[in-house]
């Protein structure tokens, strides 16, 4: 079946050349095809895994099982949204089940991203020498991003990064669209306080940067 | 949330500021508080709030430019990928209920 691009969803993810073909080829079992699928979406799967994991090795494993997933239900893909939008939501998903599986899944997003009270952005947020200074670079929010606690870098990178919408974080993260806005707030207001001083922040920890 | 359709932007204290900011982020035209009319009074006479909102819609800004992948998996990804589709059967067909609009993962 020839896939149907609605163009209103692909605001952010405009369609590859030669990516509607290989997703039919793919679907009909030709390995060339998936092979081709990968390569296009490979960096983006990964660095996605990555600035939700925070770690490369469990980056790369959800890579490959966000792969994997794909290969077992590419054939349910109807071009009815973007193919990336579609396989971002799987990587996701697969993402979430995992930290979930690691520790999270007897209680609630809602009351474990809830970081601790020292990482938690200061209450003192008008005065002045909380301002940034300028303009910020994208390495240096990369990293500061990467120092975030996780529940808040989690909404950070799925609304600010990824383009979702907190009603579609909120079902994601099993909590109330009130507290995702609530935590990406304070996610921003924990990055303000971040970048004022950028000396300070940890190098990341991938260091296979993609020559630009 | 707050519903903000009545609230009186103009005497609102540094306190209700705080709170709201939140929501106002939410429903603001691209995320852009400062282009807020209803704020322009209040921002005007506190500074501090302006920059607050000056820097925060700067941080949301430079994110979107962090969508472009920056990072490359190991070729060992690939390599593993494709030595589990040699033992693993073609479960390609089409007959699934599951449309991109839904969650792919079920």
């Amino acid at each position: 079946m020839q896939t149907k691009p609605n163009a209103g969803l692909f605001k952010r993810n405009p369609p590859i050349a030669g990516e509607a073909e290989a997703i039919e080829r793919a679907k009909n079992g030709d390995p060339d095809a998936f092979s081709k699928l990968y390569a296009l979406h490979k960096r983006r799967v990964y660095t996605l895994c990555l600035r939700m994991l925070g770690n490369v090795s469990e980056a790369e494993d959800m890579t490959q099982e966000a792969f994997l997933h794909l290969f077992r239900k590419l054939g349910s893909f109807r071009g009815e949204s973007a193919f990336s939008t579609w396989l971002h939501r799987l990587t996701v998903n697969l993402v979430l089940m995992h930290l979930r599986k690691k520790g999270l899944q007897l209680v609630s997003l809602e009351e474990t991203i809830n970081p601790s009270e020292e990482d938690a952005p200061k209450r003192d947020f008008g005065s002045r020498d909380t301002q940034l200074a300028g303009s910020v670079d994208r390495v240096t929010l990369e990293r500061a991003v990467a120092s975030l606690p996780p529940g808040y870098r989690m909404v950070f990178v799925l609304h600010d990064v990824e383009g979702f919408e907190h009603n579609e974080i909120a079902t994601m993260l099993e909590c109330s669209t009130g507290n995702s806005k609530s935590q990406l707030h304070k996610a921003r207001l924990k990055l303000r306080e971040l970048l004022r001083q950028p000396e300070q922040l940890p190098e990341l920890e991938s260091t296979r940067e993609v020559m630009q | 949330m707050t519903d903000l359709a009545n609230f009186d932007f103009d005497s609102m204290t540094t306190a209700e500021f705080e709170q709201h900011l939140p929501e106002l982020f939410a429903s603001s035209d691209g995320g852009k508080v400062s282009e807020d009319q209803r704020l322009a009074g209040f921002l005007a006479k506190n500074p501090d709030c302006a920059a607050l909102v000056r820097d925060l819609e700067t941080i949301a800004e430079t994110a979107k430019g962090l969508f472009e992948p920056d990072h490359e998996p190991s070729d060992a990804v690939w390599s593993k990928i494709a030595t589990q589709l040699q033992h693993e059967p073609a479960e390609l067909s089409a007959d699934g209920d599951v449309d991109g609009s839904e969650d792919p993962t079920k």
